[in-house]
């Protein structure tokens, strides 16, 4: 049942992205609806796993390379499916889809079998940094989504002004929340580090690696504040901030061993 | 601000260079990993980057530079803030609307709980003044994160000691800690690995008794005291069989147990377990498991000056020379870590965390909102003012009433 509900919300991610092209190139409003229709229930389908999974194991389901992956999936998707009930941004739905697809079957190559948690995971701090982490993560590569669409409108001649300043302006606005949300992670896995082995701090390549990345934003941020630079180059620079921010998610684990090895 | 970023960046760049090449290892490491190139690595202090005077000093120079182009200009912030409402009641407006235009403007400012304020004839919408103080509290805590993040790396000591339950450790200044017990399983056999503690400090003051564990450790005083390993030890105890006066030994290393000096047992090792084949020949194993599940004591037995190796189980006495030495079951004891910061330090640093999610709260999500408003028009004044602007124009895309050339020109005045 489990491996259903997983592999069900995988084929379904695969088959609204699959549509969404369709629409977009045959013009097709009716595919569009079909793929937002098979988006949201590979969205549920990937609700239920992740509760199930949680149930099954007493724990909040976010402690390995797939848990995370999975639940990293279902924060895009989540994050996607509000912007498009709030602000009506369809147009994000082509970009923003195939992340969330990609990031889940990285999630389906990992071993899937649940295992305990290691005694230095239990604990209270394991469910605010890991969770910020899911959503932070999520908030920038939707933020980088958002800049391939931005890049893509204004090649176009007759891309219109206010669109482009919206669009240039959610990306902002999605790099703030995921900034907010990765200094959450980064201080709280401070206090945590403190709880569990003694000092804030140990230059383990995976903090390292989230303070490079709370850097890159903080960039991001500053730069922004100065009108002279373009939308183009501000949307460039959340698209090429997106690598960084899965090389912390996935590199640093797989290609850096410390202390984080196991999440 | 410019000088700020290139400091960040440079930081940055450290950062990755510092999580790329191993750090901190020794001379052989990057001899055999980076062959002729480990000598420039270790001039440039590439294996220890975060501690070279480099890092600390592009560090201090960004602190430096918060303090003097953000921090220090908050009168600035507060006089901008006295002044504003004024200066926005006299604005020009920035766009002409449409009689829909301005019932969904004032429709959308209400919508938004904003306060009104009636000032020179035109109306003023504001709210979240407050969140203007979001950078300074931002780069403030920032800064106070470094300098109590260094003081906290820094100041406090840490010793890693091994306790027999039952016994107390004597910390320099006098602060004693207890172990009461420890035990690796749960009651229901889950690994768990606690020790049973309490804290003595100098003034005689003592801590509840507490049950320490990964992720949770005793915090009394300016002490902090980790579970950090553990280890198996042999447990001995001695009678004298004349006078019936006894004492129980707990040994983790070579000891002579003797009432004399000469004459009594040397305890070696303790093995977890062991192997006997059909001739009843012993093969001592060590465990990799940490389980001691059939323990057995190497020990020499020393009489008259002579010693003989003998192998002894838990429930076992030996007698030699009057006294019995009864081997018991062997003692699981905690390797404790043991943290002493200066009182306060940590409640600071954790301060300056809240403070900074604070201030960026404030940044993000509590933005300034101040529109002035007129009887045909609108202008939106303030500090961060983006978001504001933009929700107004969406909404009012199409009630724009295009500027007159009089009206443009005299603006352009
Ligand atoms: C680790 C370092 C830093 C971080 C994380 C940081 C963070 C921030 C944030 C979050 C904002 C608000 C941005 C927004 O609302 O969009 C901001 C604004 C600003 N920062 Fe920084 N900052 C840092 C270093 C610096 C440095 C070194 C300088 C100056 C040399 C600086 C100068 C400014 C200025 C002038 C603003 C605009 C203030 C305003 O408009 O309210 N920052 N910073």
């Amino acid at each position: 049942m489990m491996n259903v509900l997983f592999f069900g919300s995988l084929v379904l991610l695969f088959a609204a992205l699959c549509l969404e092209f369709a629409a977009l190139s045959f013009k097709k409003d009716t595919l569009a609806r079909f793929a937002w229709y098979s988006f949201l229930g590979g969205f549920a389908a990937l609700t239920l796993y992740l509760i199930a999974r949680g149930i099954i194991a007493h724990r909040f389901p976010l402690s390995n390379q797939f848990e995370f992956g999975a639940a990293f999936a279902w924060g895009i998707a989540l994050m996607l499916i509000i912007l498009r009930l709030r602000l009506k941004a369809e147009w994000l739905s082509a970009v923003a889809m195939p992340m969330a697809f990609l990031v889940l079957s990285y999630a389906a190559l990992q071993p899937r079998e649940i295992t305990e948690l290691m005694p230095a995971l239990r604990s209270t701090w394991f469910v605010f940094h890991i969770g910020s982490a899911v959503f932070s993560y999520s908030a920038f590569i939707l933020a980088g989504c958002v800049g391939v669409r931005y890049l893509l409108l204004v090649r176009k001649s007759d891309a219109d002004e206010l669109k482009l300043h919206q669009m240039d302006y959610l990306s902002y606005r999605l790099v703030a929340l995921g900034f907010l949300l990765l200094t959450v992670v980064i201080l709280t896995g401070a206090i945590w580090a403190e709880q569990a082995w003694s000092s804030f701090w140990t230059w383990d390549p995976k903090e390292v690696w989230a303070l490079i990345t709370w850097i890159l934003y903080a960039v991001y941020l500053h730069l922004r504040l100065n009108r002279k630079h373009s939308g183009t180059k501000m949307a460039w620079f959340v698209i090429i901030a997106v690598p960084v921010v899965l090389f912390t998610f996935v590199g640093v684990n797989t290609l850096m061993p410390g202390l984080h090895s196991y999440g | 601000m410019r000088f700020g970023l290139i400091l960040l960046g440079i930081i940055g760049i450290c950062s990755v260079v510092g999580s790329v090449i191993p750090q901190g290892e020794a001379v052989a490491f990057y001899a055999k990993k980076y062959q002729e190139l480990h000598g420039y690595i270790l001039l440039l202090g590439l294996d220890d980057v975060f501690h070279g005077w480099f890092f600390i000093t592009v560090s201090a120079l960004l602190c430096l530079n918060l303090t003097f182009c953000s921090i220090l200009r908050i009168n600035n912030v507060v006089r901008a803030a006295k002044t504003e409402r004024n200066r926005a009641a006299v604005m020009p407006d920035e766009k002409t609307l449409t009689a829909r235009g301005m019932e969904l403007l004032r429709g959308a400012l209400e919508q938004r709980r904003c306060n009104k304020t009636e000032r020179s004839g035109v109306t003023l919408y504001n709210k979240n003044g407050f969140g203007r103080y979001g950078t300074f509290l931002v780069h403030l805590s920032i800064l106070l994160t470094v300098i109590f993040g260094v003081a906290a790396l820094s100041l406090p000591t840490v010793t890693d000691r091994s306790c027999f339950p039952g016994e107390a450790l004597t910390m320099e200044d006098g602060t004693q800690i207890h172990v009461h017990s420890f035990h690796i399983e749960d009651s229901e056999g889950n690994l768990d690995y606690a020790s049973l503690l309490s804290i003595t400090l100098p003034d005689g003051r003592e801590s509840a008794k507490t049950e320490i564990r990964v992720n949770h450790p005793l915090s009394f005083g300016s002490y902090k005291v980790y579970q950090q390993t553990y280890g198996t030890a042999g447990s001995i105890t001695v009678r004298n069989l004349e006078t019936g006066g006894e004492d129980r030994f707990i040994l983790n290393e070579y000891a002579l147990l003797s009432m004399d000096g000469q004459n009594g047992i040397w305890y070696e090792a303790l093995f977890p377990g062991y192997l006997r084949d059909e001739d009843g020949n012993f093969t001592l194993i060590t465990s990799t498991s940490g389980h001691y599940d059939d323990p057995v004591y190497q020990v020499l037995v020393s009489q008259d000056g002579e010693f003989t190796p003998v192998l002894a189980f838990p429930g076992d006495v030996l007698e030699v020379a009057g006294v019995a030495y009864a081997f018991n079951a062997p003692v699981e004891y905690p390797g404790l870590r043991i943290k002493h910061t200066p009182v306060l330090l940590n409640a600071l640093l954790i301060a300056s965390f809240v403070l900074m999610i604070a201030g960026l709260y404030l940044s993000f999500f509590m933005q300034p909102v101040l529109v002035k408003v007129s009887e045909n028009g609108y202008a939106v004044a303030g500090v961060k003012s983006e978001g504001i602007r933009l929700d107004l124009e969406t909404l009012l895309a199409g009630e724009i009433v295009p500027d007159s050339p009089i009206e443009t020109e005299e603006k352009s005045k």
